[in-house]
């Protein structure tokens, strides 16, 4: 049952990224893509990930995309269905780099992996806060560090001359 | 007291010599002249203070210079009566040379440079001949090489100079190579270098080492002392400044090769065969020089040639085993030639630089003092009977006779048939320059004090032969005093004999007089006519030194030619710089190539790396396989 | 649950190869080359949430939550320089972009 959810999610993950990529304004690649991430973040729970399900609902969907949403509006691109399209010689490089990615991860994954017995354990909260706070204190005091540069680096950017 | 006398001898020209170089154009012109000249005369105070205090051969260690694994050469010298007898001889000798020099070079610009090399090309000299060890001796062998290739070339801006002064120095290089390589081998042999230990350790060797040990010392000597077949660089050297010939040519450079041989005769004399190569070659040479002198026009070409045929007889007398000849010709023929250079400085001084003898003549009356000293050198040279000449070139030709054998006596009768040549010749020289009428020279005040140095030469050039007279005569002090030497055994003849070969040997100059005064004194003015026209085939043959500089040119200097001519087309610029270019023009192009690769586009930079990491995937895809 | 770890991983590297694919083909624009910056970076998030399931051990998430907080920081300024650039050239065309030419 959870893997048949598991796998139809993937399905809908995959196309909608497919359609992500291949739209034709961003505004609606947006969209595609914040359907798909919801379906990423159903499969971090079933992969007993509650938390990062979450963190990927509210920051990825709710906050990351949103943002994108607004720059597009600030932007003022006088009609974003003009913009520039990739032509087939563009896509025929990014088809042979994918390929080549994913045939070669494909190789790698089935002549490693072969022995490893399916099958997931579940990571309570608990242990999670734990590993947090306690091993990775000074990683969160780093990362909040970057997020404050981050903050003076766009205002920097944004202001008015 | 000997160790500081020793040491200001050496120091005393080097000084001189540095303080020349460094800063003789500073100096007021009369300082670097009085400088040089000081330096050279303290040298020689010191080694005639050496002689008087001088009580036996002596080993005098002044400093260490190597000292490292099994190669211990200290600075060390040699005081025995071969040595001592040159140094004072050198000193005397080059201390005349310097007055002389101040007063022919008085029109030169560059005094400092010239009065720098005299003096280091006697402090190189001296260093060669009390150098106790073989790589002090090679050190002084060396400076005596580079001084002169400078010293020859010293008015560089003429081509035809400054290409004499090199072929000198190519040419001795030669010699010097081999006495490189003689060195090496007797190092690797008795491990040791020392002059006086190794001669003492010749019998530990086969004979044919001794040999090959020989014949490796004789042409480093060939080199440098002109002989056969290395002589063609010295009738060229006389590019230099005429002092400068005389100094070469009497008191150093030349007689460099002789003295070599005379020092290690204890080592390689026990070869019978070294012994007759150098015997072969001196004779040999000896005849050339002299037949060669014989058609020359150019005044200094003949001393040249004369000179080559003069050094020629010590060999000779060293291949016999007479070191105290030997030396005794090397003494008078050093004061002789040195009068006969400087009074041919004078005479070409008075005719303005003009240096061919058929255009000379008178000179006679107009200088009469170099005449008479010139005449006594012509003697001394052509062995007229009483002169010092005379007894020295007798002594070679007695010990040559003595020593008995085909072999020395056919080089006996060579060199008999080389005195005719050699009295013919000097007087051909005299009639030419000093007979006739005519005389009209250019008089200055130097020319009477170059005249007045020639006196004391001309004094030691006549009575040289008091130095070592025969024993029927009481016997010589030069031979008493080399007695102390490790001298081989010399047959000692009979007086009756001596007297005999002296007499032959007298009558022999005596006719190649006759037959130069009834050729040139008498038929002086069909011989100036005759110079005129076209010379004769053999006349030219014997003009050109027997065509070896051409043979030379044909064999030597024509292939190395064109070979390099081959490596510099074909091998430098057609494969080493070529590829080179190649290499750079190829790597040019690739950054170029590579170069636009930088477009300044992100995506193709996005696209580069993600080729990359996808190149570094498929390679581990490709190893999981 | 019992879908292989490797289904998981070969989802995640589908996703990776597309995002990629997107960087690579939308240089006209660069807001869809940041957007396919995100799909990579999530495709890296699932294979850590991955790993860290199959291994039961926490750290793959922490590592997937730290990925989430860099990439908020890497949008937020990314997106404002793209709002800079746009401001000086009226374009979001990175070939438009090339003052870096070596």
């Amino acid at each position: 049952m959870e893997a048949t959810l598991f796998y139809i999610l993937a399905a809908v993950l995959l196309i909608g990224i497919l359609l992500a990529i291949t739209a034709r304004q961003v505004v609606r690649s947006i969209v595609y893509l914040v359907t798909s991430f919801f379906a990423l973040a159903l499969m971090f729970y079933l992969l007993g990930a509650p938390l990062i399900a979450a963190f990927e609902v509210i920051i990825y969907a709710g906050a990351i995309m949103v943002l994108f949403l607004f720059v597009i509006m600030m932007l003022e691109l006088e009609s974003p269905e003009k913009l520039p399209h990739p032509h087939l010689k563009n896509w025929l490089p990014a088809l042979l780099l994918a390929g080549a990615v994913v045939g070669s991860l494909v190789v790698l994954l089935c002549s490693r992996l072969q022995a490893v017995p399916p099958g997931f354990i579940e990571i309570p909260v608990r242990q999670f806060a734990f590993a947090l706070f306690k091993q990775y204190g000074v990683a969160v005091e780093v990362v909040s560090m970057q997020l404050l540069f981050a903050l003076v680096g766009a205002l920097y950017l944004g202001r008015r001359r | 007291m000997l160790p500081i006398y020793l040491t200001f001898m050496l120091l005393l020209p080097l000084l001189g010599g540095l303080t020349c170089a460094v800063a003789g154009r500073k100096l007021p012109r009369a300082l670097v002249e009085v400088l040089a000249c000081a330096t050279v005369w303290g040298s020689f105070v010191c080694s005639v203070l050496a002689a008087t205090v001088y009580t036996g051969p002596q080993v005098i260690t002044l400093a260490d210079w190597f000292a490292s694994f099994d190669l211990a050469i200290p600075v060390s010298l040699y005081l025995d009566p071969l040595s001592l007898s040159m140094v004072v001889m050198i000193g005397f000798v080059c201390g005349l040379i310097h007055v002389y020099s101040v007063f022919y070079m008085r029109e030169d610009e560059d005094y400092a440079r010239y009065f720098a090399l005299l003096n280091l090309f006697v402090f190189a000299m001296l260093t060669l001949v009390l150098g106790e060890t073989l790589p002090l001796l090679y050190l002084g062998w060396e400076g005596v090489g580079f001084c002169s290739y400078l010293l020859i070339g010293f008015w560089y801006s003429d081509p035809d100079n400054a290409t004499a002064g090199r072929k000198a120095f190519i040419t001795t290089r030669f010699g010097d190579v081999a006495l490189m390589i003689a060195l090496a081998w007797m190092f690797q042999l008795f491990g040791t270098l020392s002059i006086t230990k190794v001669n003492g350790m010749g019998f530990l060797m086969p004979v044919s080492v001794l040999t090959m040990l020989g014949i490796l010392f004789l042409v480093a000597a060939m080199g440098k002392s002109a002989q056969m077949p290395l002589m063609v660089w010295l009738p060229d050297a006389m590019a230099g400044p005429t002092p400068v010939s005389a100094m070469i040519h009497a008191a150093t450079m030349v007689t460099a090769g002789v003295y070599l041989l005379a020092r290690l005769l204890p080592l390689i004399g026990s070869s019978k065969a070294a012994l007759a190569a150098i015997a072969v070659t001196g004779g040999l040479t000896a005849f050339y020089g002299a037949t060669c002198a014989l058609a020359q026009r150019d005044l200094k070409r003949v001393l040249a040639y004369s000179t080559i045929s003069q050094i020629g007889y010590m060999m000779l007398g060293v291949g016999a085993g007479a070191v105290t000849a030997a030396t005794f010709h090397l003494l008078v023929h050093a004061f002789f030639k040195a009068l006969l250079f400087l009074g041919a400085g004078c005479v070409i001084a008075a005719m303005h630089h003009e240096q061919d003898i058929y255009k000379m003549g008178g000179l006679r009356r107009s200088l009469p003092l170099t005449f008479w000293s010139f005449l006594i050198g012509a003697a001394c040279l052509a062995g007229i009977p009483l002169t010092g000449g005379f007894f020295s070139k007798d002594s070679i030709l007695l010990a040559v006779w003595l020593k008995g054998g085909v072999l020395y006596q056919a080089l006996y009768l060579l060199g008999l048939l080389t005195a005719l040549i050699t009295a013919f010749y000097s007087f051909r020289l005299m009639f030419l320059v000093f007979g006739g009428g005519n005389g009209h020279v250019h008089r200055s005040s130097g020319l009477t004090v170059m005249q007045a140095v020639l006196i004391p030469l001309a004094i030691l050039g006549l009575f040289g032969g008091l130095l070592d007279l025969p024993s029927y005569l009481g016997g010589g002090y030069l031979s008493g005093f080399f007695a102390t030497l490790p001298a081989s055994d010399i047959p000692t003849g009979s007086h009756e004999q001596e007297i005999a070969l002296q007499v032959v040997a007298g009558i022999v100059a005596l006719l190649g007089l006759g037959a130069a005064y009834f050729r040139y004194g008498k038929g002086r003015s069909e011989r100036m006519r005759e110079a005129q026209a076209q010379p004769s085939p053999l006349l030219s043959f014997l003009a050109q030194g027997w065509y070896f500089d051409k043979l030379y040119h044909l064999v030597l200097i024509r292939p190395y030619q064109a070979c390099a001519g081959f490596f510099s087309e074909r091998v430098d610029r057609g494969v080493i710089d070529a590829s080179v270019d190649g290499l750079s023009a190829g790597l040019g192009g690739a950054g170029r190539l590579f170069g636009r690769w930088s477009t300044g586009k992100v995506a193709v930079y996005l696209i580069s790396f993600a080729a990359g990491g996808a190149l570094i995937l498929g390679y581990l895809a490709w190893l999981a396989l | 649950m019992s879908v292989p770890l490797s289904h998981v991983l070969i989802v995640a590297s589908l996703m990776f190869a597309m995002g990629l694919g997107c960087v690579v083909a939308w240089r006209a624009n660069v807001i869809m080359m940041l957007i396919g910056i995100e799909i990579m970076l999530n495709a890296v998030m699932l294979t850590f949430v991955g790993g860290s399931a199959h291994w039961g051990i926490a750290d793959g998430q922490l590592f997937s939550l730290m990925l989430m907080a860099l990439t908020s920081a890497e949008v937020s300024l990314a997106l404002a320089m793209v709002v800079y650039l746009h401001r000086r050239k009226q374009t979001v065309d990175t070939d438009q972009f090339d003052s870096m030419k070596g």
